[in-house]
């Protein structure tokens, strides 16, 4: 055999020798290979057993918050403004669909629910995690939920959740002052109050906008959580551990809702919708009522920002030219007009440069170099009480230039102008001074935007110019003096300045809160009850004798001959000032650009219990279009505090 | 022909099929633990599947495995006919992969038993070659005979079944006695070849280059291309020395990782029987295979060893696969563990390939 395989040019030694050696190397490789694959095991089972093991803890439990219901918002009366009450949300958990194309159908035709909404929900949602559940419908009916509940086991992957939500009871009632709720955007979660590192995460419901930001920490409760157990779907298998939530504290404001009401209703019949109204109690800052024009429903952005319509609305609110978002009341800035007098008046007595009895200053139009400055009135020579009542421009024109630049700026100081009041919202203006820095300031900025848009250098004539320019000159005292310089204030100073001039010079700081509940804050720690705490008061120097005279030339002004005698209301010694603040383009005509109209106001003179500041915008003269507003104002509040019948009131301004 | 004596029962592999019963046990146990919702219990039929799989094993012990290579371009041609009507609409696309043949209540996939019918055929074919070193004409040949099969797998998109083909190609090739030198050339070859893909499969962006960049490059991945690998890993690891105990796993029961009853068995395996489970396990296969290779040698005759070596190489091919892509050392090919994995075709080829060995082995004396 051996030889025959020889003859045939085979050695089946040298084959088998072959054979073996490449069997044992495969047998080798082999080896290697699972040695390879031991080593590998040890490395990920031994060595890194405790780093997977976290991690696969972490990919199956889950810890689902419970978010606690919100603190319930009252007026100081214990009236409800804004609640947090139940809804339900149909979300979709996205990686159970079995057919995109189905589920849409069946949404649209059982929840009414647009296609193309629901499309973009999942297109927005594509780089989140998979097991979060998008969102589909918020706020479903009753009738829906139990549509959703019915098919749970044909559709596991439509669900109802629950989700406490933001009800502000009264729409867009006090809506710049109450806020809004939304949910904490990403760039606040960086950084900020509502950072990551402040305990807030993706999804937590925060306070946006007014009352509810300010006072966010004490309206949010302790969010309770369940720990689950979920599958890679994001289906809850078990609960190991549930916390139940902690409701926030609930909050009583200083608003009243009866005086909130009548002044929204004068905000509602504002010529041109825009404007402001905000009253207060002077003796401590305390806001009765606060309405911005145009104004917006808040529950727009707590219960529909998650719906198409909502988007619109939203997108809506933020694209209007007139602003509705924005609160005129501490962020509008607008010169003063004549109210500004008083601070003008109050100086010149401090400073003796007038005497009570005798002023010697001529009222009338001014020539200031070559430029003649008007004056609507001319009364002669008028003592003080008569310049206020009357609103003598040209009397305020010569009381400035006699004042001076160094006087004036000192009071407007004393008098805190210019800067916020520190009243609890968010996003308050300071306004702007007519102060020699704040025109050189101006100026400059001019003329450097001037020579950046010829694409011209700055010279050393430049230089010259700014300083020429900035100059202050008598038309700026005189014009700063009765209150249409530089000068831009926000409502709320001329608040705090009105109600200081009320009560002897004190100035209070306008605020919201009136007192918290005691409870946990989010992080289970207990408060007692709070108050506010007033901390920026200050006094302007008036004695008695100034006191007496700034309130006459109010009380005056609405009882006498006045420019406010629209305020009057009988028994009630209603004091006010008018002022009318010119729009600064005049070139621009049209009842969009006619002056803002001004009243500042307190009363009864003696003992004063309220303290308001109407601003209607494009309008005209403030003596006309503010202060029927104040006027009803008053009566609504003093026909309820002094228990008036409706008809007696009617009878009492029919008797007028 | 049909001998079925004292001496068969004495020379019957016991070992080999005693360990390949422990693989295809723990297997089932595996698969209870990993059994997907709304499936019906998943191990009960694996255990009819294994039955099946024994009985196919048995009845191929029974004939001589001269005979049965004598017809195995019956066999062959049957494969490459069952692979043709998984293109027709008759077959059936799971998980992207066309390759299950529907018929009727069954279904299987005719590739599984199509690799062994075509390594019977190229061991047939290179031992009856007595050219030593193999010429150029009988290794294009038997590259012919490959290639076919090869080809009605690739259109059906099974990649994972394509690259086994290679497997056992390459290894009946080097041991029916190519050159050294050829071996050196494909090896370099390979690693040219290798070096050249790298950058192709860095800047590629369809799921396959995106599964090999999941495993090396993980930066350069898709997040959900990772996150198989990433999930396997976690199962594995989190197994620890002992395991989370049989049925208490989380990350194959709960559904994190992907194809856990068939293509990740071993995730179960090592998430709820550690470290100590997964050696076990190897070991086992590493016995087996090694025990295969010793029948090999054994071979009466050079057809007996080509068959059993290349069933040795795809069962090999097969384990290192399914393993080591469960441990996140090599991509994700969706081929099943030999034993454990739940499924019929691939639970009767593999038993009926242990039958051919067996066969093999029992008929090693000549005489």
């Amino acid at each position: 055999m051996k030889s025959e395989r020889k003859a045939q040019g085979f050695d089946v030694y040298e084959e088998q020798r072959q054979t073996g050696l490449r069997l044992e190397i495969l047998r080798l490789l082999v080896l290697a290979v699972f040695v390879a694959l031991g080593v590998r095991l040890w490395w990920l089972q031994v060595m890194n057993h405790e780093v997977f093991a976290g991690q696969a803890e972490s990919n199956r439990m889950r810890v689902i918050p419970i978010p606690a219901r919100r603190g319930t918002i009252y007026d100081r009366q214990g009236r409800e403004l804004v609640t947090s009450r139940i809804s339900f949300n149909i979300v979709v958990s996205r990686t159970d669909v079995a057919n995109f194309a189905e589920l849409t159908d069946l949404l649209t035709a059982n929840l009414e629910i647009d296609r193309a909404w629901i499309e973009k929900r999942f297109e927005e949602a594509k780089y989140e995690p998979r097991w979060e559940s998008i969102v589909v419908k918020e706020m479903a009916s009753p009738a829906e939920v139990a549509w959703v509940r019915a098919h749970r086991y044909e559709h596991p992957e439509v669900r109802a959740e629950e989700a406490p939500q933001r009800l502000y009871l009264h729409g867009a009632l006090a809506a710049h002052a109450l806020g809004y709720v939304g949910e904490v955007s990403p760039g606040e979660l960086r950084k900020g109050a509502f950072s990551k590192e402040n305990g807030y995460k993706l999804g937590d419901i925060i306070g946006k906008f007014g009352i509810e930001r300010t006072y966010n920490e004490i309206l949010t409760g302790r969010d309770g959580a369940r720990k689950v157990i979920v599958d890679s779907r994001g289906q809850i298998q078990s609960e190991l551990e549930r916390v139940d939530p902690v409701a926030g504290r609930d909050l009583y404001t200083t608003l009243d809702f009866d005086v909130q009401k009548a002044a929204e209703g004068q905000g509602d019949t504002m010529p041109q919708g825009r404007g402001a109204i905000v009253v207060e109690d002077p003796n401590n800052g305390e806001i009765l009522a606060l309405v911005s024009r145009p104004a917006f429903d808040p529950n727009v952005f707590s219960q529909r920002a998650k719906t198409p319509e909502g988007k619109t609305e939203i997108r809506e609110l933020y694209e209007d030219p007139d602003k509705p978002l924005y609160n005129r009341v501490i962020q509008g800035q607008f010169p003063p007009g004549s109210t500004w007098k008083l601070m003008t008046s109050v100086a010149a007595l401090n400073e003796g440069v007038i005497t009570p009895t005798n002023s010697r200053i001529q009222d009338g139009g001014i020539q200031l170099g070559n430029y003649f400055m008007r004056s609507i009135s001319n009364f002669g020579q008028p003592d003080i009480v008569t310049a206020i009542a009357r609103s003598a421009d040209g009397y305020y024109y010569r009381l400035g230039l006699k004042l001076g630049v160094e006087r004036f700026e000192k009071w407007l100081k004393l008098f805190h102008f210019g800067e916020r009041t520190g009243i609890d919202l968010p996003h308050e203006s300071a306004g702007l001074l007519p102060t020699r820095a704040v025109k050189a300031n101006i100026m400059s900025n001019t003329i450097k935007r001037q020579r950046a848009a010829q694409g011209a250098a700055w010279t050393a004539r430049d230089d010259q110019l700014v300083e020429r320019e900035s100059k202050w000159t008598d038309y700026d005292m005189a014009a700063s003096a009765f209150g249409q310089g530089y000068n831009a204030l926000t409502p709320i100073q001329l608040l705090r300045y009105v109600g200081g001039l009320a009560v002897g010079g004190r100035m209070v700081t306008p605020h919201l809160l009136l007192r918290a509940t005691a409870g946990l804050d989010r992080e289970g720690k207990a408060h007692p009850e709070t108050r506010y705490e007033e901390t920026r008061a200050f006094s302007v120097p008036m004695g008695p004798a100034i006191e007496k005279i700034v309130k006459e030339g109010m009380w005056n002004a609405v009882n006498g001959a006045g420019t406010a005698g629209g305020t009057r209301v009988e028994g009630f010694d209603v004091c006010a000032k008018t002022g009318t603040a010119q729009v600064a383009s005049t070139a621009r005509v049209g009842a969009k650009n006619k002056d803002h109209a001004w009243i500042m106001s307190f009363a009864p003179r003696d003992k004063p219990e309220l303290a308001l500041v109407v601003l209607t915008e494009n309008v005209g003269f403030g003596g006309t279009h503010s202060a029927p507003r104040a006027k009803a104002i008053y009566e609504d509040y003093y026909r309820r505090t002094r228990n008036l019948p409706a008809e007696a009131e009617a009878d009492v301004a029919k008797k007028q | 022909m049909l001998n079925i004596d004292r001496r068969y029962f004495a020379d019957f592999d016991w070992t080999l099929l005693g360990l390949a019963l422990m693989l295809a046990g723990f297997g089932v146990v595996m698969i209870s633990s990993a059994q997907p919702p709304g499936l019906g219990p998943l191990w009960q039929k694996q255990i009819i599947n294994i039955g099946i799989g024994l009985a196919i094993m048995a009845v191929t012990t029974l004939v001589d495995y001269r005979k049965i290579l004598g017809s195995a371009h019956i066999l062959y041609g049957l494969g490459l006919t069952l692979l043709v009507l998984v293109l027709t609409p008759l077959g059936r696309a799971v998980n992207g992969n066309r390759n299950w043949l529907d018929l009727g209540p069954f279904g299987f996939q005719p590739s599984e038993f199509a690799k062994i019918f075509t390594i019977m055929l190229l061991a047939r074919y290179l031992a009856g070659v007595r050219q030593k070193p193999l010429d150029l004409q009988t290794t294009v040949r038997a590259g012919l005979i490959w290639v076919a099969p090869v080809v009605l797998v690739f259109l059906g998109n099974d990649t994972g079944s394509t690259l086994s083909f290679i497997s056992f190609l390459v290894v009946l090739l080097f041991l029916a006695g190519v050159r050294w030198s050829w071996v050196a050339a494909a090896a370099a070859a390979a690693v040219l070849l290798l070096a050249l893909a790298v950058p192709q499969i860095k800047s590629g962006k369809d799921y396959k280059t995106e599964r090999i960049k999941a495993v090396y490059w993980p930066e350069l991945a898709g997040k959900q291309y990772r996150y198989q690998n990433e999930q396997a890993e976690i199962a594995v690891g989190s197994g620890g020395i002992f395991g989370k105990g049989i049925h208490s796993g989380t990350q194959g029961a709960l559904g994190f990782v992907p194809e856990v009853h068939t293509d990740f068995i071993f995730a179960v395996a090592a998430e709820e029987t550690g470290f100590v489970g997964s050696i076990f396990a190897l070991t086992c296969y590493l016995l087996m295979i090694t025990r295969l290779l010793q029948i090999a040698r054994q071979a009466r005759d050079r057809s007996g060893l080509l068959l059993v070596t290349g069933i040795a190489a795809l069962f090999f091919y097969h384990v290192m696969v399914s393993v080591g892509m469960v441990v996140r050392l090599l991509p994700i090919m969706g081929i099943p563990l030999p034993l454990m994995s739940y499924g019929g075709s691939s639970v009767m080829a593999t038993f009926f390939a242990l039958g051919l060995a067996l066969n093999v082995r029992l008929r090693r004396f000549v005489n």
